[in-house]
């Protein structure tokens, strides 16, 4: 064996991966319908496809976790069977997936040596395997604390620890399911530079995204899949973002909806020097002042972490204010349970929607109303009106294309993005006075998005108030009439849109203010 | 007469019935600890001290070996614990109302063997206080940590024994990812099931050692529904020690302790209503459990069944 | 769907084995069905003659808050039933069930229901704790007699019994005993809840003593709970910790204080059932309960047409209260004679007992 059969974690190269014919089904669904899909060593093989077309179902497969149902996995060209995720470990196959796995309650060394032999028999070495994770994270210059807990680490970091787990069990291939999602613009790009160097190096990375531009950034081909099926690979070189969507969703796809014009009214959402703490014990938000008026969409830009949530779940009446007033429509809501600014017409879309937004056990109809069943319209002295809610819950399905075998699916069993779209429609569809929407689009794919983006426009027209919290600065740009950056808990500045250019609020986000760098 | 409280006598006295009391629920609540840990809440504990109780007692009577007692004690609690596991981790029953099931069929078995195979209160030989040398001669102290009975001892080694591992071997680290986030130890190729089933049956084993304790070591007697709530008090106690063995141990003993300061209390005549002492071990433990819980966080997929989607 | 079968089927095997054992459904309760001895012709100390058999069989049915084995309270009633049986000739003659372990007093009612359901000749709710259940249930049956114990009151129900010992005489015998007997002058006492007949066992035991010689130290100890042996157990080392060398218990947990008398050698004091079995060594007397003495006089009413409404008591006079010594101890005939002249005061009235 020659050394350039060798990675630099030490473990040898996978030549290629070929998956043939993969067919999988769940009930009422095809997930998997005779997909093809391969990776070559020293590539960045995109997959693309729309929310619940089956991609990460093909990923569980390659990674033993879920079993084809017809088809074969070649492995440098000979079959091999992988019945569990061990088996996929042990030729060299390693996961990231789109929901983390991690246990937060143990430190990053503990994570990383979970399930592997030790050296020391039944006893942890969890010296060696920190010796260990700082040497392969020197390699690629993940700066990581072996020692921290994972509950301690931002969600770049932890999606670090999550690469650390997969290249300390000698993974050669990489599947890599949206980690850009949850990334900042500066992590997305700290990212693609190690995910640059790892392809020179000679691994295989498979890269799913819904982000178009990263797609043609940093990968060599692409596949899409749609409806489980697939409709073809092709060179990136040979693409574009307009190509890709276009071939994804089968029509063209507006990314800068119309925002129109709308009169602004009176103010309806209104935070007065607003204090909390967060979960760490220190302050969370620090004299926060906004207000947002009827018909007027404030976005709210800032890295994450630095009171995005802490704000969002103190308005929401998740989190306690330690000094300040918070008003909707005038009236002081200050400290209200979140079940009574649900009756003044307050929706949340929270950023954890999977944790904070829905019940994964719940079906689909139940997490529809879960907001309102208490209302007349679903229900009736305590009984639940089943046929109203079985009619309202079909129109949501279709007017937010949630994909859905039937209203009775649990909520866990749907992809990704479609738990997304409960929510969203959930929150949407009842026509709140005011909408604190968190990352409204993470993890939607581009016709969902833009459905999204369309419908908090149409809540504005109505005349709704809408903060939108977002790390993503096109989001921003494209939806707000002001934006609102958010530092270390405070806001540094509120801009009109015509006065908010990427730069200044680079600047204000990394907290600086462009007046005081000036004399400088 | 409250004077009275802090005479050399009785301070032995209440540290060395505390440390007596404490010993079953010692077994019992480290067992359960490791069950909590990997995600299981195993209510049956009560019933599982039971028939161990009366295994121990039932194969020490009529084999005359303490030993081959306490062996009885541990198979009975480790089948106790097997049925369990497959009734949790295979079936997904809910794990409360199962415990309550367990509890019951170990009250009930247990009551109806006596019945059969005994028919009357009898009695046994249990294991003798063993004296460590020189160390029990130590005045006071001696009395109190150095001639205890061998299951007393075993009882209070298990504490640093269950400590290192869970928190040094690759076993414990299994256990706590188990408990924490299956679908993530899962994905890394740990058995989700198996380790659940390592730590029911461990706990149904402990569960049942903890049962001959009282039956072979501290009472020597069997009597139906002897245990009389401790079970119950003994997973209460995994909560108090906020799932950690050295939590637990302090748990134990402060019940205890406290629980013997209440028979001194009234043994010395101090006037408290009897109605009101027997509720002080209740009282001051809530009360320590109101002011640290909130700190602590209960492992996240505890009572959660795990199923892989597949 | 599938687990669901699953779990119902174990569920379902569960509650069978459950109910073989007789803790929880009545219905299926087997009666114990005793060796059949011809009647005892020595047998009839007190007057009332049992009842002639009629053609059909008495039949009782009796709720026990522990084992019908327990050495104590349970077990009292359970032998009465028995040597009732015996008296009467047999299962002919008098038929009994039982549910036994029946701690939890929702699950006693609902078996007190079960069995005036199935129409019993007499319903007996063997436990004060069973009052208020009985209160409510009997006057749905007002063809059914019920009887409990132990206590005083009928609640003016006319189909309700009551039966109670006056435990204080055996426990003053057994205090006399113990005052004299004790060379440290400590005795302890290790009881339950301190109210009913644990209360007034433990208030002869003290007057007996303090009687006999004030300065002896009596401790007293309530642990709170019927059924906890363990710290029942750990009350009597306590009392042996604090000097005592006699000791006496009432309710069933206190086998596990008896052990601990045994291990230190201290004297011990039975009430309720003879204790001697558990400790040949050190029990000195037990007091025994004959319930059949009020047995007896409810059958004869019933079957003459009163269902209730009266209030019986055993003691010492009538021999629904018997002191049964230990013949291994070797008890001085000082002490002997000392014992039997106490038992004949209280008997003929020249020695009475107050309750504080
Ligand atoms: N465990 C499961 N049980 C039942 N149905 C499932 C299960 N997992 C996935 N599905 C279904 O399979 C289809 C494909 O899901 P998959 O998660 O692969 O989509 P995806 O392409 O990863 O979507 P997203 O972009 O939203 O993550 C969906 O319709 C989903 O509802
Ligand atoms: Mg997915």
């Amino acid at each position: 064996m020659t050394d350039s059969n060798k990675l630099p974690s030490g473990q040898t190269r996978i030549d290629s991966i070929e998956m043939r014919g993969i067919t999988k089904r769940f009930p009422g669904v095809l997930a998997s319908d005779h997909v093809d899909f391969d990776v070559k060593s020293g590539e960045v093989h995109a997959l693309l496809g729309e929310n619940g077309a089956g991609k990460s179902t093909l990923m569980k497969i390659l990674y033993g976790m879920y079993h084809p149902d017809e088809g074969q996995i070649l492995l440098n060209g000979k079959p091999v069977s992988i019945a569990s995720p061990t088996d996929a470990i042990n030729i060299g196959v390693g996961m990231i997936h789109q929901h983390f796995m991690l246990v937060p309650s143990l430190t990053v060394a503990e994570n990383v040596a979970l399930g592997l032999p030790s050296s020391r028999g039944p006893l942890t070495d969890l010296d060696r395997v920190s010796k260990r994770i700082v040497e392969l994270a020197n390699i690629y210059g993940l700066k990581i604390d072996p020692s921290a807990y994972v509950w301690q680490l931002s969600v770049g970091q932890q999606q670090r620890v999550e690469i650390i787990k997969a290249l300390y069990r000698g993974a050669a291939l990489l599947i890599l399911d949206e980690p850009t999602a949850v990334l900042t613009p500066q992590e997305v790009d700290e990212f693609f530079v190690i995910m640059h160097q790892m392809v020179k190096d000679g691994y295989a990375l498979i890269f799913i995204s819904h982000k178009l531009h990263e797609v043609v950034e940093i990968s060599n081909r692409v596949t899409v899949l749609r409806n489980g099926k697939k409709i073809g690979t092709r060179p990136t070189s040979e693409t574009t973002k307009q190509d890709l969507a276009n071939w994804m969703v089968g029509r063209d796809v507006d990314f800068a909806p119309d925002r129109g014009k709308v009169d602004i009214g009176e103010v309806r959402l209104k935070l007065e020097n607003v204090c909390c703490g967060n979960d760490l014990g220190t302050p969370g938000l620090r004299e926060v002042c906004l207000e947002i008026h009827s018909g007027e969409i404030l976005g709210v830009a800032g890295v994450s972490g630095n009171g995005q949530r802490e704000l969002a779940d103190t308005i929401a009446g998740l989190r306690k204010t330690t000094s300040g007033r918070v008003y909707l429509e005038g009236r002081d809501v200050t400290g209200l349970a979140p079940g009574d600014l649900t009756d003044r017409m307050l929706s949340y879309i929270p950023e954890e929607r999977m944790r904070d937004g829905m019940i994964k056990d719940f079906t689909v109809a139940e997490n529809m109303i879960l907001r309102e069943h208490h209302k007349h319209q679903f229900s009736r002295s305590g009984f639940l009106k089943l046929k109203d809610i079985s009619t309202h819950t079909d129109k949501l399905i279709a007017q937010f294309h949630v994909k859905t075998p039937s209203q009775e699916t649990l909520a866990k069993n749907l992809s990704g993005g479609n738990i997304q779209k409960i929510v969203l429609a959930r929150e949407i569809s009842r026509n709140p006075r005011a909408i604190i929407a968190a990352q409204p689009t993470r993890g939607l794919d581009i016709g969902a998005t833009e459905y999204v983006r369309e419908q908090l426009l149409d809540q504005r027209k109505r005349g709704a108030a809408v903060m939108l919290i977002s790390e993503d600065l096109d989001e921003i740009l494209a939806l707000s009439d002001r934006v609102a950056v958010i530092y270390e808990g405070r806001i540094m500045d509120i801009l009109p849109r015509q006065n908010a250019t990427r730069e200044r609020l680079g600047l204000l986000m990394a907290g600086v203010h462009p007046e005081e760098k000036a004399p400088a | 007469m409250i004077s009275e409280l802090f005479t050399v006598t009785v301070l032995i006295g209440i540290l060395a019935s505390g440390i007596r009391l404490a010993t079953p629920y010692l077994y019992a609540s480290i067992g359960e600890t490791f069950g909590q840990r990997s995600g299981v809440l195993n209510l049956g504990v009560e019933g599982q001290m039971l028939l161990g109780a009366f295994a121990a007692f039932y194969v020490a009577l009529t084999t005359g070996s303490l030993w081959l007692g306490i062996l009885a004690a541990m198979i009975v609690g480790a089948l106790m614990g097997l049925i369990m596991a497959f009734v949790t981790v295979n079936l997904h029953a809910q794990q409360g109302i199962s415990g309550i099931g367990f509890y019951l069929f170990g009250l009930g078995l247990s009551d109806l063997l006596f019945q059969k195979l005994m028919g009357t209160v009898e009695t046994v030989k249990g294991f003798p206080p063993i004296k460590i040398p020189w160390f029990s001669s130590i005045p006071g102290v001696g009395e109190i940590f150095f001639s205890q009975n061998i299951l007393v001892y075993g009882a209070y080694l298990l504490v640093p024994l269950a400590w290192f591992v869970l928190n040094k071997t690759t076993l414990g680290l299994k256990i706590r990812s188990v408990g924490e986030n299956p679908d993530a130890a899962d994905s890394l190729g740990v058995s989700v099931a198996r380790i659940r089933y390592f730590t029911i049956i461990l706990g149904g084993t402990l569960s049942g050692i903890a049962g001959a304790s009282l039956s072979i070591a501290l009472l020597n007697v069997f009597q139906q529904n002897m245990t009389s709530g401790l079970g119950f008090i003994a997973v209460a106690l995994v909560y108090f020690g906020a799932w950690r063995p050295w939590g637990v141990l302090g748990g134990a003993l402060l019940f205890s302790m406290v629980n013997s300061l209440q028979l001194w209390i009234q043994v010395l005549g101090i006037p408290i209503p009897s109605e009101i002492a027997v509720m002080m071990p209740y009282v001051l433990t809530i009360l320590v459990l109101v002011i640290t819980v909130s700190r602590v966080r209960a492992p996240s997929a505890l009572t959660k069944p795990f199923e892989r989607e597949d | 769907m599938k687990k669901f079968i699953w779990l119902l089927t174990l569920i379902v095997a569960l509650s069978m084995i459950l109910t073989a054992c007789g803790a929880a459904a009545p219905a299926a309760t087997e009666a114990p069905v005793v060796t059949e001895a011809p009647v005892s012709a020595t047998e009839a100390p007190v007057a009332t003659e049992p009842p002639a058999a009629p053609a059909e069989p008495f039949r009782v049915a009796v709720i026990m808050p522990s084992a019908i084995n327990d050495l104590a309270f349970s077990q009292s009633m359970f032998d009465a039933l028995t040597r009732i049986q015996e008296e009467m000739g047999g299962t002919d003659a008098f038929e009994f069930v039982y549910s036994d372990g029946m701690f939890n007093v929702d699950d006693a009612a609902a078996a007190i229901r079960d069995y005036a359901t199935e129409g019993y000749d007499l319903v007996i709710a063997h436990g004060s704790q069973y009052g208020s259940s009985l209160q409510e249930i009997a006057p749905d049956f007002p063809e059914t007699s019920f009887a409990w114990g132990t206590t005083a009151e009928t609640f003016g129900v006319p189909n309700i019994f009551a039966y109670e010992a006056a435990s204080q005489e055996g426990g003053y015998v057994n205090g006399v005993l113990a005052a004299t007997l004790s060379t440290s002058k400590v005795i302890g006492i290790v009881g339950p809840i301190e109210v009913g007949d644990a209360k007034l066992y433990v208030d002869g035991f003290k007057a007996g003593v303090a009687t006999t010689d004030p300065a002896v130290k009596v401790n007293v100890n309530y642990i709170g709970s019927f059924s906890d042996v363990a710290l029942a157990s750990e009350a009597a080392t306590t009392h042996i910790a604090a000097g005592a060398d006699a000791l006496t218990g009432t309710a069933q947990m206190v086998v596990g204080a008896i052990g601990k008398a045994e291990e230190a050698n201290a004297l011990w004091f039975g009430t309720q059932s003879n204790q001697t079995s558990l400790a040949p060594t050190i029990v000195v007397a037990s007091q025994v309960y004959h319930w059949e003495v009020a047995l007896r006089e409810i059958i004869t009413l019933i079957n003459s047409g009163t269902l209730g409404g009266q209030s019986f008591k055993a003691n010492l006079a009538n021999g629904g209260e018997v002191v049964e010594f230990n013949p291994d101890y070797a008890l001085s005939a000082d002490a002997t004679a000392l014992a039997e002249s106490t038992i004949q005061g209280i008997i003929d009235g020249t020695i009475t007992i107050t309750l504080p």
